[in-house]
Formats: C-alpha cells, structure tokens, sequence
C-alpha cells in the first residue's frame, strides 16, 4: 500500500522532483552508461543518452496516469453495461424514437455512407423522444445479448493481440488515444461480475418494494441496485491495474501504442534488447513492475 | 529494375553481370562481361563515343552467348512505359543510341550525350538481361533507344508490343522470383524464406572459369552463399559469436567495439573498419508551405547536433562532413565550408529572418502570415525503426527544436513503409543514410526536380541547381567537374533541402578462418564471391 501511494506521490510530482536530467535531454557524451559512472546518472543512461532514473520517474507517471483512468474507465462502462444487462436481461421494451436515435447516432459516428441520413434519423428520433410524436411503438430489445455477446466477442481474441492490431491499425497513436483503447477492450470482466451480481440483486426484497411504491424503474436501477451490484469491483479492481500495467509496459517493450518520446518502464525495458550489456536498463524496471504487481495483488488480498 | 535497398542490390549481383563492376581489391571499375573498359571517341564537342566487346566466354545459363542485342535490349528496356525503371530512366538518359557493329555481334557503341567523364564508367554499371527470355521475337529492335526515350514515363496508351512487354516483365516477377528471369551471373538462386533466408549456389559451369587470366571481378570461390536475414543488430551480433554466421557486414559501431574488446570474440573473429561512403542526412520536405524557404531549413538544420551524435553514438568513428562527398575525397569535397553548427540560438535568428514571430504563450509555437494565409512551424519526423542511431538523432532534434519552441512530433516507421512514406511526401524531415559511392556524381535522380516525385524525396529543384546538376553529370574533365562539385556543395548548404551530418565507418566482422575478405569502402563492404576459407590448422 505504501508503494502504491509512493508511486501516486511520484507520478504526480514528476515534473517538481529536483532530477540532475529531464526525461528527454539527450547527453551525448554518456550513451549506455552504468550506474553511478560520471556524469551525475545514478541510474546509468540508456542507448539514447538519458537518464534512467528520470525516465524511471516519469514512466511511473506515463504508468500511473495511463493504467488507472483506463482501469476506472474500464471498470464504469462494465457497471453500466453490466449492470443493466443483469438488471433488465433481454425482456427490456424501447420506443422506436430512442432506436432511431442510437441507430442514427451509430450511423453517423461510424461514418457510413451519407452520414446526413444519420443525424437526421437520429434528429428524428430525439424530436420524437421530447414530444411525444407519433413513434409511442416499442420495440425488445435484447440488453443481455448484446452486452454479453460483445464480451464474448471481444475475449475471443487475445487481448494482447487485439489492441496491438487495433494500435497498429491506426499507426501512431497519442496517450490519450491508448486510454481509451484500453478502457474499450478491457471492461467485460467487470461487466460480467457487476451482472451476475444484478441478477441476484434483481429479485431481492427492497427493489420489489421500491417497484411496488410505484418507483420508475431507471431509478431503482441506478439509486438502489447498482450501488450494491459493484461491490466486486473493489476486489477486481486492484487486478485490472496489475493487468493494465503489465499490457501497457507489454504494448511499450514491443513500441505500439505510446509516442517514442514518452518515457515508459516497457520501453526501458526494450532498450535492453539494444544494449544487451547494459543490465541496468532490464533490472531497475523490471523491479518497479515487479512491485507494483505485487503490492496491487497484496491489495486484493487486503480487500477480501 | 527497382531495386529497394542494398542487400537487394548485393543479391541481384550474384545473379547478374554488369559491362564494368567495382573491383575491391583495387577499388576502381574493372570489365567483367565487357573485353576491356570502353574506348572513348569524342564526337564534335558534345558527343561521345564508347566501344565496347562482349567476352568471347560470357554466356546465359542456356548456352547462348551474350551479345550486344542483349545490352541494347535491356537499354531500351530501362525506358519502356509501365516498368518500375523511373530510376534507370534517369540514370541512363544520357545513352542517346546502341550502334551494333554488324560484322561482330558482341561488339557496340554507345553514343552519349556528351563527353562526361563519369559516363565511361557509368554507361557499363548496369545488369544485362536476356532478350530471349523477354522478348523472344526480338519485337523490341522494331523501336530505337532514342525513340522510347521520347515517350514520357506516364505514356497512357503505348503501343501494344511495349504493353506487352511489361506484362511478360511484371509476369516473370524478377522483384520475387528473380530465378524466373535468366542471368549470366556467377550464383543461382536456390531458396528464398522470406524475411529468414536467401541460399545462393554457385553454376558448376559458370562462363567466367574459362576466362584466363580470370580478373578479380569475375572471381566466384564459395560453392554456395547463405544470407541470414536478422533484423536485430544484438541477435546477429550472438549469431556471428555462436558461429551461425560467418560474417557480419554493417555492424552498428557500439557492437562492433564491445565485440571487440571481449577477449572471446577477438580470438574466433577478425574485425575490419574502412571508411564508407554512406552519408547520414536529415531531410526537409520542400513542398510543405512552412520548409518551402531555405532560411527556414537553415534554421532547422541548426538543431542537429551531429559532432555530439557522432561520438555519442558511433563513437566517433566516422567523419563530419559540408556535403554528400566524402572528405577522403579531397579533390571533390569543399574544404572551404563549414559543417553546419549546432546553435539553436542562431536557429531562432534565423526563424525571425524568416518571417516567423513567436507566439504569445510557449505552447502557440512559431507562426507566420503568408500569401496563402498564416502558418505554424509544427514538424512531423519520420525515421526508420530498425536503427538505433536514427531513434537518437530524431530524439536529440525534437529534443533541440523544443528547446527553440517548435514541436516536433515523432514517427518511427518500419523500413518497407520509411521508402513509401518519403516517396509519398507524407513528412516534414526525415533522417536516413545515403549510401554512394566514389564513382558516380550523378544528382538527378534525388535532387534533380524532374525527380520529383520519384526519387527526389525532399522536392527540392531550382533552375540553377539543376542547370548545375546536369553540368556535373557532364563534365568533360574531371577537375571541372571538382570545381562545379565544390559549388554545388555550396548552394545544397545555402538551399538547405538535406543537412549532410557525417560519414559512417563500414565495420565487418567475420569468422577467423575466412580469407580473401577485401574489406573496402564500397558497397557492401567486403566481396562475398571473393571470400575462401582457410585450411584447418595442424598444429596442435
């Protein structure tokens, strides 16, 4: 837990931390340097010139501020999808404005032919939606398929290797832009979790009494059961950080995913394939990932 | 007829034979399908004559000899629309016509457009090809050399025999299958791994064994060559230590001088340094509003630090340079220059000069107003990845260039994609290695502009620099041709297109027991046909 907070405490005072070298300075005069050697790199250089300690502290940063959004990001769209996937199962009912909206929404978000034609369905369907109109029709819609059925989907593939076709897809991607795919291929676990647990939740006593004191159902979902459906996240969420940590630095070491110049303890950890002499560039990243995976199991431990 | 990149080029080689081919134990052109080197007969003042013979012995792997209708074929070939020869065409414009003497079918003369020196070698550094194999009814011969010359690349509607002719070329598939298309070189090839391997074995009647005295360029002593294809410089590096391989050509220079010092590897394996011609240069992308004007690119080039990469990263081995021409070349290299510093001060003295101001906060960057609306100095850098000395200098220069305030953002690109990138004109700088050599002063196919779009990657090309181009390409003696090299060293400095930053050292490693090496400055480095082994030692 300390190290954990230590890392946080680092990651966010990076840029303050009195360091002899920025992450990016280049010092030529000390390529591939061993600890402790001249020039002020206690941590040695890598095959570029910089200073290992300085990337070491701002891969924590690349690290922390990258794996836990994508952790917590990862961790709400499984609650939601979940959530409501356990809660309403397939039987839910949908008015045909609220289809035209998502299919006009998709339609044009994906691009597809003649993205007008989308907003304007889409448009239709919003109108329709606030006033009432002529589309009070419903339509099934089957909630838990779909959800799990993208789950299934996205665990036939290994995970590893559908974000490096996705990265590589899109060639270059900023930090910003791998957040997000992590997040995107990383929530059906907890959606899974958070649904088993609706689905015993549903038929609990209080939420056929709040449905009996005439509450609407939305509320019920989001004030009552949901609260109680993600208690298993907390144990889950420690492991999806170790997860995400060790996908990010995996990402890094083979260089998909993050700009060259952002340090990262992954790509530390490849510069060693350049410079095989240089043990110090593979053993002080390997024992911060080492740790860090460790205490965040330690912390799932703690949590049961 | 487009070849990708060295290793290509060294494969083909061993396939193919050339009129003339560089000799490594002397380092100068010598005649291998060609008798002798060509002789020369001015025309009037600005026509030149070479003759050339064919070898009595030299012959296809079918028996037929190979005659001067085969070395007008492939010429003509080179300017056939709908073949990948943008190159060839520019490189071999200056053969105007292919006179066959009628009474000796391998004898020719090549009439050149004008009494260059350098076109006396370079008019016999070609592959010959056989016209049996593409052209079996000789349709061909119905064209002259001068005619298809004329016909712009881009010819939409050829006649139907060149139609197909490239179809038959673009069939055979010489790029993947070069077994398909014939040559009259030493090797033949035997497998092909992609990405793994290329195994070559040597004809057991190769033409050449029956030429005596035999010359050095048409020596061919391993019965069979393998190339290992490891694009990890540390894992071939742990090849050539367990003895998986035998020689390791190009070898980054921190490897080469570890290896070096280990007591192990010194007594399995001998290392050769020679100075190369492969210039490492950052280039600009000229057609890009924001680099269009040199004062610009002076600026940015100011940004590289290339003493500091050149110690940092090749130790020190190699040599800084004003130009494209290697300082051992002393009649050719501009002595009067000055490497282009690294002084990021004098690069915002020179962005102001440009007509570039500073934005109100550090990150609005540097921006201008032009006629075609305002501007912002925003660079996208490409480099290959499978080198570590192109990752260090793209670092150190967006490192420097936001040092000045001008983002630069990084774009490491695997090498198949790094050509057709830069052919795409989809960067703003690059950095790379040129690899020459100290034979041909031939500009036009990378910084002519009628290049542009083909081999001409930055798109640079102005009236002057190309009236000085050509007039490279032609001189007639070769201390004008010095003086008109040195002033084209100035004006690239002045215009800026690329900053020629240093020569690299050429490094080899190989097995102790391989002899007849000839580590040398040219391209690859050392004769792979030359190479023998060495008895195994007696003693104990």
């Amino acid at each position: 837990m300390a190290w954990l907070a230590l890392l946080v405490l680092v990651a966010v005072a990076a840029p303050a931390l009195p360091l002899p070298y920025p992450p990016h300075t280049l010092d030529l005069a000390h390529i591939a340097q061993a600890p402790l050697g001249p020039g002020r790199h206690w941590l040695g250089t890598d095959g570029q010139g910089r200073d290992v300690l300085s990337l070491l502290v701002f891969g924590t940063r690349t690290a922390v501020l990258l794996t836990l959004p994508a952790a917590l990001l990862a961790a709400i769209i499984g609650a939601l999808l979940g959530g409501a996937a356990g809660f309403w199962g397939n039987r839910a009912h949908v008015g045909l404005a609220y289809w035209a909206l998502a299919v006009g929404g998709v339609w044009w978000a994906l691009r597809l032919p003649a993205p007008w034609l989308g907003l304007a369905v889409g448009a239709a369907g919003l109108a329709s939606a606030v006033v009432g109109g002529p589309w009070r029709l419903t339509w099934r819609l089957p909630l838990d398929a779909l959800v799990m059925g993208g789950a299934a989907a996205l665990d036939t593939v290994p995970r590893l290797v559908l974000v490096v076709a996705l990265a590589a897809s899109v060639g270059s991607i900023s930090a910003s832009g791998l957040l997000a795919l992590l997040a995107l291929t990383s929530w059906p676990t907890s959606a899974r979790l958070v649904r088993a647990q609706m689905q015993r939740i549903r038929t609990l006593p209080f939420v056929e009494a709040a449905q009996a004191a005439g509450m609407s159902t939305g509320h019920i979902w989001l004030k009552h059961a949901i609260p109680h459906a993600i208690k298993p996240l907390q144990t889950l969420f420690p492991l999806s950080l170790a997860r995400l940590l060790g996908l990010e630095s995996t990402l890094s070491f083979l260089g998909i995913g993050l700009p060259p110049e952002v340090a990262s303890w992954g790509r530390l950890l490849a510069s060693y394939r350049q410079e095989p002499t240089a043990w110090w560039l593979f053993l002080f990243p390997s024992i911060m990932l080492t740790i860090s995976i460790l205490s965040l199991y330690q912390l799932t431990k703690m949590r049961k | 007829m487009a070849l990708a990149n060295q290793p290509a080029i060294d494969a083909i080689n061993l396939l193919n034979c050339s009129l003339l081919q560089a000799d490594f134990a002397t380092n100068r052109f010598a005649p291998a399908l060609a008798e002798a080197l060509p002789t020369v007969q001015l025309l009037g003042d600005s026509l030149m004559r070479l003759q050339y013979t064919l070898r009595p012995e030299a012959a296809w792997d079918n028996g037929r000899p190979v005659l001067a209708t085969d070395v007008a074929f492939t010429l003509k070939l080179m300017f056939c629309p709908g073949l990948p020869n943008e190159r060839a065409r520019s490189d071999y414009s200056f053969i105007r016509e292919v006179l066959i003497d009628p009474k000796n079918p391998r004898r020719f003369s090549l009439v050149c457009t004008s009494q260059s020196v350098e076109y006396v070698q370079a008019s016999g550094d070609f592959f010959v090809l056989p016209e049996a194999a593409l052209d079996p009814k000789s349709e061909l011969r119905a064209f002259s050399l001068a005619e298809l010359q004329r016909r712009p690349a881009s010819d939409k509607a050829p006649p139907a025999v060149l139609q197909a002719l490239a179809r038959r070329y673009a069939a055979a598939t010489p790029g993947q299958t070069p077994a398909r298309l014939p040559g009259c070189g030493p090797y033949q090839l035997v497998k092909w791994e992609k990405d793994r391997s290329l195994r070559f074995r040597r004809k057991p009647g190769w033409w050449a064994d029956r030429v005596r005295p035999r010359p050095f360029v048409l020596e061919a002593r391993p019965a069979q060559l393998e190339y290992a294809i490891i694009p990890d410089a540390a894992t071939a590096s742990l090849a050539l230590q367990r003895g998986d391989i035998d020689v390791f050509p190009q070898m980054p220079t921190r490897e080469f001088i570890r290896l070096r010092q280990a007591p192990t590897a010194r007594a399995a394996l001998n290392f050769y340094t020679t100075a190369s011609h492969d210039v490492v240069i950052a280039g600009f992308n000229t057609r890009q509003p924001p680099l269009s004007d040199a004062l610009t690119r002076q600026a940015l080039g100011r940004c590289f630090d290339a003493a500091g990469i050149l110690q940092g990263s090749e130790l020190g081995e190699g040599r800084r340079t004003v130009g494209l021409i290697s300082p051992a070349d002393r009649r050719n290299y501009n002595d009067s220059l000055a490497p282009v510093p690294f002084d990021p001060a004098g690069a915002v003295a020179l962005l102001r000069r440009a007509g570039w101001r500073r934005g109100a906060t550090a990150e609005a960057g540097w921006q201008r107003n032009s006629a075609h609306g305002p501007q912002l100095l925003r660079l996208t850098m490409r480099y290959r990845t499978d080198e570590p000395l192109f990752a260090t200098m793209a670092l150190q220069f967006q490192a420097a260039a936001a040092g000045i305030g001008v983002p630069v953002r990084l774009l490491p690109t695997e090498s198949g994609n790094f050509s057709e990138a830069l052919h795409n004109g989809e960067f703003d700088v690059y950095v790379r290695a040129l690899r020459g050599n100290p034979f041909m002063f031939n500009f036009t196919s990378f910084l002519h502009s009628q290049a542009v779009g083909a081999g001409n990657t930055t798109g640079f090309g102005t009236p002057e620099s190309d009236r000085l181009i050509e007039a490279i390409a032609a001189a007639s003696t070769v201390p004008h041709r010095a003086q008109l090299l040195r002033r084209f060293q100035t004006l690239l400095q002045r215009e800026m297109p690329l900053v020629p930053l240093f020569f690299r050292s050429n490094h080899v490693a190989a097995q102790k027991r391989l002899t007849h090496l000839y580590p040398t400055s040219l391209k690859p480095g050392f004769a792979a046909m030359a190479i023998d082994e060495a008895p195994p030692s007696t003693s104990p």
